[in-house]
């Protein structure tokens, strides 16, 4: 894990969904929709549960041992797929710094 | 990230569509609405695929009240996304109040103008208040081909509107409908939209319906002229790629409206007078905001695109495209 986690570096700013990206909770999780390209993605449970994480203010780095706790996973997929996640958001410009 | 995934996996892909091809089935709430706010419009143009003008607006249009109410509902259902239209929006009285309401609830919101009530002061309350976006028709590169479309139009002052955007600071997207006599300025406007400063461009087919079926004579393109046009804009997607957005729509209606039968979008045309409308190349009413809330009628809108006249709407349209003049005659499912 610590591997995944080298890349967020401690003094980051803390990372929130774009200035043109809304979030909405549904019964099958979640749509992130970027207005500006007017494009929906949707999630599912785990990821919403990682956007809500962001939009409550935690801390990047914090998210994915939460949601190892939450998710009770002991084989670290979570963790990896959460920063992997992060970096999905990060490059299609869904969150900002 | 799939959608509706269940387990801890949280998955490597995002599954990306958008507004209009998401599809509406799971959703609690539409993704996006686009109301026209009023029919009324300072131009005539020739194309318009509503039937909308110079003393056009609707009798019964909604009243402050029910519009605020509508606002009210739409926000609270969280619907990410609006769009004003018309008719040309910028002349509702209330359009400023409108525009407060919305992006003070932290909607997101795109005017869709036709650039001539765009003042230096309009634009700088525009962006004082947080539109998303504010769209303009530009259906030409040249003053004789945009006025020739848009009667009573002056492209000088649609122009001169984008401008006035630009210094401002508002996001700025431009629409282009293709006829006969502007199709071969698509490159050039194109090139002006860029110039303008535009971070969108808009184009499609042009709809035999509202004011246009009475013009069509003078503006229909031939099949070959579309390839030419639609040529064009995949070369200037590349050419701006990264820049300018250039998005166009090349399928026929027929194929589009197949595919929605089955895919009804996430997307609710709001009319003057608080009618819902499935989609706006269909004449069907699946709802009235006079008399019920958005959230029973987005409830309903599911099965409204499942009655068999949209069906069958569709497939007479297969034989006599014509059927789309009747588009404003609507029909309540």
């Amino acid at each position: 894990m610590a591997g995944f986690l080298a890349i967020i570096a401690a003094g980051d700013p803390p990372m929130k969904l774009a200035k043109y990206v809304k979030f909405r909770e549904e019964k099958f999780g979640s749509v992130l929709f970027e207005t500006r390209s007017e494009k929906v993605y949707t999630l599912n449970p785990t990821a919403t549960a990682v956007v809500r994480e962001l939009q409550a203010g935690r801390d990047e780095r914090d998210i994915p041992g939460r949601l190892k706790e939450r998710f009770r996973d002991d084989s670290g997929a979570i963790e990896r797929e959460v920063v992997a996640f992060f970096a999905e958001l990060r490059e299609k410009g869904l969150v900002e710094d | 990230m799939a959608t509706q995934a269940s387990g801890p996996g949280v998955g490597s892909q995002v599954p990306v569509t958008t507004p209009a091809a998401t599809e509406s089935g799971d959703l609690g709430a539409p993704l996006y609405i686009a109301w026209q706010v009023t029919n009324e419009c300072n131009l005539a143009c020739l194309h318009c695929i509503e039937e909308s003008g110079p003393g056009k607006a609707f009798r019964d249009e909604l009243t402050d009240e029910q519009v605020f109410s509508v606002l009210e509902q739409a926000l609270d259902l969280e619907v990410p996304y609006l769009s004003f239209s018309g008719g040309e929006p910028m002349v509702h009285p209330r359009f400023f109040d409108m525009v407060e309401y919305v992006c003070g609830r932290n909607g997101q919101l795109k005017i869709e103008t036709n650039g001539h009530y765009l003042s230096p002061e309009n634009c700088a309350r525009l962006k004082r208040l947080g539109v998303k976006a504010v769209q303009v028709s530009l259906d030409g590169a040249t003053k004789e081909t945009f006025n020739r479309m848009r009667v009573r139009g002056d492209f000088d002052r649609a122009l001169e509107g984008v401008r006035n955007l630009r210094a401002a600071g508002v996001p700025i997207e431009i629409n282009y409908s293709p006829t006969c006599f502007n199709a071969h300025e698509i490159g050039v406007a194109v090139d002006l939209a860029a110039e303008l400063g535009a971070y969108s461009f808009y184009s499609g087919r042009t709809m035999y319906t509202g004011n246009a079926v009475k013009t069509w004579h003078r503006l229909a393109l031939s099949e070959a002229q579309y390839d030419t046009f639609f040529e064009v804009l995949h070369q200037k997607t590349g050419e701006y790629r990264g820049r300018m957005r250039v998005h166009f729509h090349e399928m026929g209606l027929l194929e589009e409206l197949r595919y929605r039968l089955h895919h009804p979008a996430a997307l609710l045309i709001v009319l003057p007078n608080g009618l819902v409308k499935l989609i706006n190349a269909l004449p069907f009413v699946c709802g009235d905001l006079r008399l019920q809330t958005l959230g029973e009628i987005w409830a309903r809108f599911q099965q409204a695109w499942q009655d068999p006249r949209v069906a069958k709407f569709v497939d007479d349209l297969a034989k006599d495209p014509g059927k789309t003049a009747s588009l404003h005659q609507w029909v309540y499912l």
